[in-house]
């Protein structure tokens, strides 16, 4: 004998079930692209404290007296050797200074957890073309960093991409930032 | 056969007002993140710094004494060129005792363009 009660409560149920069914359908073939507003507003400041830090190395103490990023790199720019502590030790002092915290950056390797950079500078040759070279770093770039650049023009008199003549040169200062 | 029980709607309608409620709050939720991105997108975007150091090199090359000031004008529209992806143009000319110059810059997104003089 068929009994003919509750088939308002499985008609209810068979609609919940489709419900479901169709969420999670829905969910499932979503393509969900996750970009988190997080990243780029840590980039933004990113790419500000280097500029900052780079503007800071870039300013002199008087019209007299060459900037520490000016000295520096004619510095490397005569002698050719790299990378160059002094630029190191100041980026990293100007980026990670915070108290309570002592930092040993000749540390290449260290496991701290502070802003690396890579820093080169780029000059023109004589056939307009564009060579860079290195000045200074924190750690070898592997290339799975996410890294902001920051740049400073910088003015040397010094014989950069082939000069045969030792003149006024405008070169470009390139630092590649990145926290790990 | 089950008969239509009407009780209980005041609680099925809060119900629906409260999933309701909470559609709209992850709607909003959604949003924020963009908001967040667009923001700090067009920050990055904007080249302040890029236009102030530029204005900087500007300032010191034209102190430059001929013919060393013609290798850093050059210098730097080729660099900035190759580099940044920007076209800078800075030519100056002075009468009397007033130097003219005039700045264009322009990446593509945005450009800029800037006119001093000084004795």
């Amino acid at each position: 004998m068929t009994n003919s009660d509750g088939q308002l409560y499985t008609i209810e149920g068979f609609a919940a079930g489709l419900i479901m069914l169709v969420t999670a359908y829905l969910v499932l073939n979503a393509t969900s692209v996750y970009t988190a507003g997080d990243t780029h507003i840590s980039d933004m400041q990113l790419e500000t404290l280097g500029s900052d830090a780079l503007t800071m190395m870039g300013t002199n103490v008087s019209g007299l007296t060459m900037s520490p990023l000016e000295s520096t790199l004619e510095y490397v720019i005569d002698t050719g050797s790299y990378p160059n502590a002094t630029f190191r030790t100041m980026f990293l002092n100007l980026t990670n200074n915070r108290p309570g915290s002592v930092l040993d950056y000749n540390k290449a390797n260290s496991t701290m957890d502070y802003i690396q950079f890579t820093a080169n500078y780029t000059c023109r040759n004589q056939d307009n073309s564009t060579s860079s070279y290195p000045i200074s770093w924190s750690r070898n770039l592997t290339g799975g960093e996410h890294t902001v650049r920051a740049t400073k023009w910088v003015i040397v008199n010094k014989k950069v991409c082939g000069d045969t003549i030792q003149e006024d040169r405008a070169v470009l200062v390139e630092v590649l930032l990145w926290r790990d | 056969m089950a008969r239509l029980n009407d009780d209980a709607q005041w609680i099925i309608l809060m119900g629906f007002l409260v999933s309701f409620s909470f559609f709209f709050l992850a709607m909003v939720i959604n949003q924020s993140t963009v908001v967040g991105q667009t923001t700090a997108e067009s920050v990055i975007e904007f080249p302040k710094n890029d236009i102030r150091d530029v204005r900087n090199v500007i300032g010191e090359e034209v102190n430059i004494p001929y013919p060393d000031n013609l290798t850093v004008k050059n210098d730097i529209t080729v660099l900035s060129l190759n580099r940044k992806g920007a076209v800078v143009n800075f030519p100056y000319f002075t009468s009397g005792n007033v130097t003219y110059i005039h700045i264009h810059y322009n990446n593509g997104v945005t450009e800029y363009n800037e006119n001093w003089s000084y004795l």
